[in-house]
């Protein structure tokens, strides 16, 4: 090898250089070239430095061995390539090959061994021992290679970068030859500029990994810039695209807009449509655009004289109720009354007819339940019944229950005349009202007036004494201001029972009777009280009646009647004498009732009730005199308030009572109910529901019993064993529960399948938690649920696009996080977020200058 | 005083025109509906059912091609226009609104292997086995044209003839180059009869290339040495290489994000990564039991449709792991090539049965013009399903699909054998010391490494 390199020349030298070895300048070839040359044609110890020297300069050049560029992963790699001896290196080699020299672990030998071999050295170079004085003391030891030393394999100390020549390893045989001084200037100038000196660029895959690191980078920074759009449009709920790409017309008014007439009915329909004058006259004045619109001379006469008929009918009989009208005849009206009354109408619209009318029903009401003529109690009916004939044929039976029906019928109308009635009594009362005395209600009620003016007046005098204390008046004026109101509501209540039919009037008296009176006495009764207090209203509500039109006193008379039944059952008119007698008492229980309050009233009512209880015999009437009954009332009250401390005080003090434990009080208490018992039972009953218990076998009646062997043998063995496998079952099922040992609880195991179909077995994949994940589902979405302006960003799907428009890959913009969103999209604002609310707020912005890059 | 009245105005009731709805007050407290959540929930079954019943992917086929469908490629710039080559050299441009050949670019020696039309759509590039990029001017489309002319041939623009035989061409994005793969990446430049650039990592062959549509100057190809590697053009070198165990068909940029792309593998599965870190693929989607031949990116970015080797094409959430949609019919063989529309409503598919065909990209959708309540119905309905979509029921209903046999089987199978490895390794890691055994996650599984 080394020969090899010594027969190469400088040439050959160059020239490799040129196909493949690190791009030198020439300046610096030259020199080599120019030093090598002499030194090409001295020596041979020499040429092998040159050589020595060019394989150093080859190094870089030769490339990285495969082993390094890991191709193919042909080799292990490996991390340090240069061979380092480790700190406490000893070779082996040494001891092997070195023996005779000794080893090099003895120092004192070893100094020994060095000088020897410097002068080895020495010898053999003919250098001075100087040279390799550095060299020996740092290298102690003597590697022997393997293999012969080639470019492939280079000599150990090459590698290790120790023992290398420099030029002046080169200069130091030329020196004091003729132009060394001359070289050795270049020499050091060229030394001095180390600018000019340039590396040996890196092996090539080395270069390209270097190259393709920075173009990693590049390229990751290039991605990164589109990260701001990816994720806001990630986590937009909806993304648009061609929003604003128009598809063309999209009303009809504008493909008409753009409608040019080309045919020659449409150039003529447009004539018209566009004609100026047409358009004036439309503007101006419509009525001109009807002259076209013409009526026949036949139709409008005809017309007309239809409608001159029409007035002169409706004329003629507007004369004609005039004139009846002005007939003050009262035979007339008794007539015309009379007609009316005939009339289905009438019997309706006036109550007198209408009592009337009741009356007669009453009658044959009676007759009917006198005779029970229509019960099958005739002759004929009792035979054709007790022969069985209506059941035989359908005529006698139809004819039999025509007559039930007409029973039915007649005794029917009576209750509904009077709904409600629950005695016979009360209405016997009511005819003997109706039929003794009818005056009698109206005459109460002129008294009652009176008595109210009385008392009036009295309650104006007061002028000693505590009621003429001026908070005292005040009171009282209050109280009285309060009475007017209520009165006011009364007589509007009382006109209402007036201005209704008798036939409700009926009702009400029916509804108040019995033990129900109270409530409505309640109610009546102030109204009662306050008139006299208040006759200014009562007049007033006079009045009313006489606008309405008196008239009709009958009428009148009849409610009236009808009013005081309505209060109590019954009216005795010696208690409204007494009544009448004892005013003054009255005013003073009035002012009590008024201090009082309702507490009194109710009070009042208990009270009644009591009495009705305790005196049945002697009904009287709140109506007339509140006042005596009231004053009666509250003493009774008061007695009966007395009585009930008695009561207390008694029980408490006579009675020697022992506390009873607790435990026995909550036993008392609940003695009925066995608690535990019930659960017990319940338990078992839901058991038996979750597990039931096995079907008993039972031997179907005729099925392998035909011969007598097998009823002796009874049942099959397997059917028993079968039984018993699920008894077994069952009991294991049973104390495999979970509440098995718990004896006060039920758990119930059971799973219902419709149920389980609306669950899911586990959390859906993007929600971490049950409750997200029931939240997301707990609105509704439909428009039935929720209002139509937030219906369709509920349900917009997740890409909107157009059916028929390119889709252009994503544009890159700018991301400004200053700017707000712009209305690039129209629906995006209204969609920020049903769901996401303003989580994604910063990302959905959007930069108003769009800035396209191609880069 | 509050008075308690019923006031209309007629101004609410009355209508703008005789046909507009007539308007209904609801009162919206949920007091007075008790029942709407099982109302809506009845609502979703239904809607999932008639989702069920009316869906109809298959819209129709083209026929014309005497040999395979090796490549397809959409017209950017105009929505009806496909084009489609076979393996006889064949390159045809249909118009898929009447599913009829417009006019042929006869041309080729051998097998037509990548197609690809400029963004302005008026360029196609094609290039085959026969070692040539052939570049021809796409005809302007015309309504009259569509009609009459089946036997219209066009000549190329330019051939320019190269060293090695192509697998596979992509346009850049608005831009004036595209790529060829073959022995070697080469970027060509419209105008020059050689290449401007010229990439080799490796000595294997690159079998696919795909512009990113965001970045018009970084591109994606995958070698026959398993590997995926990332060109950047302007520093024209390569950025990310990773080796995979098998190799990838086929790759698929997002063009909504332009960082991500999706590959699609020999092993059946496709698997998206992200472009600055390759390492791990962001989601593994598996259901194809065959290899992945072609995908394609909705334009919307949020799907993507891949073909296949075991004869069906499927569509993708770009995120999910499992398929929404398998297409397939009885004729459909070995699906080399798949398209999605530029307007994301359709997706085409071109197969070894010399056929294009067209589907729906959502079976049930309804075609054509659709009024606004129509419209709100079907936003309704799909809101519902959506939202009770993990209801046993309704996911049952909406996740159910009639497999042709051999897929179901092979489903079967590949199920069995995932079973079994996955017992071997849980007993395995039951019976050796605790951390010893380390299993990589499903997404670097079938990773080897990155190299740098």
């Amino acid at each position: 090898m080394v020969g090899e390199k010594r027969r190469s020349t400088s040439k050959n030298l160059a020239k490799n250089k040129k196909r493949k070895g690190p791009h030198l300048p020439n300046s610096i070839l030259k020199t080599i070239a120019n030093e090598k040359r002499p030194l090409n044609s001295d020596e041979e110890d020499d040429e092998i430095d040159s050589d020595d020297a060019n394989v150093d300069l080859y190094e870089y050049e030769e490339g990285v061995p495969e082993e390094e560029s890991r191709k193919n992963n042909r080799y292990d790699p490996v991390v340090n390539y240069d061979y380092e001896l480790p700190e406490d290196f000893e070779d082996e080699n040494v001891e092997s090959d070195d023996d005779d020299e000794g080893g090099n672990s003895d120092n004192e030998e070893g100094e020994g061994d060095v000088v020897r071999h410097t002068r080895m050295l020495q010898a053999v170079t003919g250098m001075p021992s100087a040279a390799f004085d550095g060299e020996s003391k740092r290298k102690p030891v003597l590697f022997t290679e393997a293999y012969p030393e080639s470019e492939f394999n280079p000599t150990r100390d090459v590698l290790e970068g120790k023992g290398l020549l420099t030029i002046d390893d080169f200069m130091a045989p030329i020196e004091g030859k003729p132009g060394f001084n001359d070289l050795q200037k270049r020499i050091s100038r060229m030394q001095k500029d180390t600018q000019a000196v340039v590396h040996a660029p890196l092996p090539k895959p080395e270069r390209e990994r270097l190259e393709r690191k920075a173009v990693k980078g590049l390229v990751d920074k290039e991605f990164n810039k589109w990260v701001h759009m990816v994720k806001r449009n990630r986590e937009a709920p909806t993304v648009y695209f061609n929003q604003n790409v128009s598809l063309g017309y999209s009303t009809v008014g504008a493909i008409a807009s753009e409608f040019q007439p080309r045919t020659d009915f449409e150039k003529k329909m447009a004539s018209v449509l566009n004609d100026n004058e047409l358009g004036e006259a439309h503007d101006e004045d419509g009525a001109k655009l009807l002259e076209l619109n013409e009526v026949s001379v036949e139709d409008h006469i005809k017309y007309r004289d239809h409608i001159a008929k029409m007035r002169s009918l409706l004329f003629r009989h507007e004369l004609k109720s005039k004139r009846i009208k002005k007939i003050k005849s009262k035979t007339y009206h008794r007539l015309k009354g009379k007609d009316l009354k005939k009339s289905a109408m009438g019997a309706l619209m006036d109550p007198e007819m209408a009592k009337e009318e009741a009356m007669k029903q009453e009658a044959r009401r009676v007759e009917e339940r006198m005779t029970l003529k229509h019960k099958n109690t005739g002759k004929w009916a009792k035979r054709m019944i007790s022969r069985g004939l209506n059941v035989k044929y359908d005529g006698t039976r139809a004819a039999i229950s025509e007559q039930l029906q007409i029973n039915a019928t007649l005794s029917r109308k009576m209750n509904s005349t009077n709904d409600g009635s629950s005695s016979d009594e009360s209405d016997d009362e009511e005819e003997l009202n109706d039929g003794s005395d009818q005056d009698t209600p109206s005459k109460l009620i002129a008294k009652a007036r009176e008595k109210t003016l009385k008392t009036v007046e009295d309650d104006e005098v007061p002028n000693s004494g505590l009621l003429s204390l001026p908070f005292m008046a005040r009171a009282m004026k209050k109280k009285n201001e309060e009475a007017i109101e209520e009165a006011k509501r009364a007589l509007e209540e009382y006109e209402e029972w007036e201005n209704s039919g008798g036939e409700e009037n009926s009702k009400k008296t029916a509804d108040v009777s019995g033990r129900r009176v109270f409530g409505a006495t309640a109610k009546v009764e102030a109204p009662k009280e306050s008139r006299k207090d208040s006759d200014n209203f009562y007049d007033n509500s006079d009045s009313d009646n006489d606008m309405e039109g008196i008239e009709n006193n009958d009428l009148r008379a009849v409610r009236d009647t009808a009013s005081p039944v309505r209060n109590t059952g019954a009216i005795t008119e010696t208690e409204f004498d007494d009544d009448i007698e004892n005013p003054a008492s009255k005013t003073t229980f009035d002012v009590a009732l008024f201090a009082s309050g309702s507490w009194k009233k109710m009070k009042g009512c208990q009270n009644a009730e009591t009495k009705k209880k305790t005196k049945k015999h002697v009904p009287y009437s709140k109506s007339q005199d509140k006042k005596e009954s009231r004053d009666e009332e509250s003493e009774d009250s008061e007695s009966e308030a007395e009585q009930m401390v008695d009561g207390i005080l008694t029980s408490a003090s006579k009675e020697t009572y022992e506390i009873p434990s607790q435990a026995e009080l909550i036993q008392r208490a609940f003695a009925g109910d066995d608690v535990v018992d019930e659960f017990e039972k319940e338990k078992q009953e839901v058991l038996n529901q979750e597990v039931p218990e096995p079907e008993k076998p039972v031997l179907v009646p005729g099925w392998g019993q035909w011969t007598n062997i097998q009823k002796k043998r009874g049942l099959p063995s397997w059917m028993v064993r079968e039984h018993e496998d699920a008894k077994k079952k069952r009991t294991l099922d049973l104390k495999t529960r979970k509440d098995a040992r718990l004896r006060h609880v039920i758990i119930s195991e059971k799973v219902d399948k419709k149920a389980e179909k609306l669950h899911t077995t586990t959390l859906p994949f993007p929600y971490t938690s049950k409750e997200v994940f029931e939240h997301s589902m707990r609105m509704p979405i439909g428009p039935e649920f929720n209002p139509a302006t937030i219906v369709g960003s509920l349900n917009r799907p997740e890409v909107v696009k157009k059916a028929g428009v390119i889709i252009k890959p994503l544009k890159f913009e700018e991301a400004n996080p200053n700017e707000k969103v712009d209305d690039e999209h129209p629906r995006s604002n209204q969609k920020q977020n049903p769901k996401k609310g303003g989580k994604t707020g910063k990302g959905q912005r959007k930069g108003k200058s769009k800035q396209k890059t191609k880069a | 005083m509050k008075i308690k009245t019923l006031s209309r105005s007629v101004d609410e009731y009355t209508r703008e025109r005789s046909q507009d709805l007539q308007r209904v007050f609801h009162n919206f407290d949920p007091s007075l509906r008790p029942m709407e959540k099982a109302v809506e929930y009845k609502r979703a079954l239904t809607a999932a059912k008639l989702e069920k019943i009316f869906a109809r992917p298959f819209v129709g086929a083209m026929d014309g091609h005497r040999d395979g469908v090796s490549c397809m490629a959409k017209n950017p710039n105009y929505l009806k226009g496909i084009f489609s080559a076979s393996m006889d050299g064949d390159i045809r441009l249909w118009d898929i609104s009447s599913r009829r050949t417009v006019c042929q670019f006869p041309g080729h020696q051998g097998a037509v292997r990548g197609l690809t039309v400029s963004t302005d759509g008026n360029v196609l590039v094609s290039c085959g086995t026969d070692c040539t990029v052939r570049l021809w001017k796409v005809p302007r489309p015309t309504l009259e044209d569509s009609s009459v002319s089946s036997e219209n041939f066009i000549e190329p623009a330019a051939e320019y003839v190269w060293k090695n035989a192509f697998w596979a061409v992509d346009h850049q994005f608005e831009g004036e180059l595209f790529a060829t793969a073959g022995a070697q990446l080469e970027i060509w430049n419209h105008n020059r009869a050689s290449p401007v650039q010229s990439f080799q990592w490796g000595t294997d062959s690159v079998i696919s290339v795909r512009f990113n549509p965001g970045e018009p100057d970084i591109l994606a190809t995958s070698a026959s040495d398993r590997s995926i590697t990332i060109y950047d053009l302007r520093m024209s070198s390569a950025a990310r290489r990773i080796i995979m165990m098998t190799k990838t068909n086929s790759i698929a940029w997002n063009p909504m994000e332009p960082m991500n792309l999706t590959a699609a593998n020999e092993d059946g599965s496709c698997y998206s990564f992200d472009g600055r870190k390759m390492d791990e693929a962001k989601c593994v989607h598996k259901d194809h039991v065959s290899a992945v031949m072609d995908i394609d990116f909705s334009p919307t970015g949020r799907e993507f449709v891949t073909g296949s080797y075991d004869r069906s094409v499927r569509i993708f959430p770009y995120n999910g792991g499992h398929s929404r949609e398998i297409y397939h019919t009885k004729r459909m063989q070995r699906v080399f090539c798949v398209k999605y529309s530029c307007d994301a409503t359709y997706v085409l598919s071109g197969s070894d049965d010399t056929n294009l065909r067209l589907w729906k990209a959502k079976a049930s959708e309804q075609l054509g013009v659709i009024l606004p309540r129509e419209q709100k119905k079907h936003e309704y309905n799909e809101a519902v399903k959506n939202r009770y979509k993990h209801l046993p029921e309704v996911k049952r209903i909406v996740r159910h699909r009639h497999l042709p046999k051999p897929i179901y089987k092979a489903l079967g199978i590949i199920r069995t054998v995932n079973d079994s490895k996955r017992r071997k390794e849980d007993r395995r890691r039951a019976h050796s010391a605790p951390g010893t055994i380390v299993t990589k996650p499903l997404r670097q599984r079938r990773i080897i490494k990155e190299v740098e």
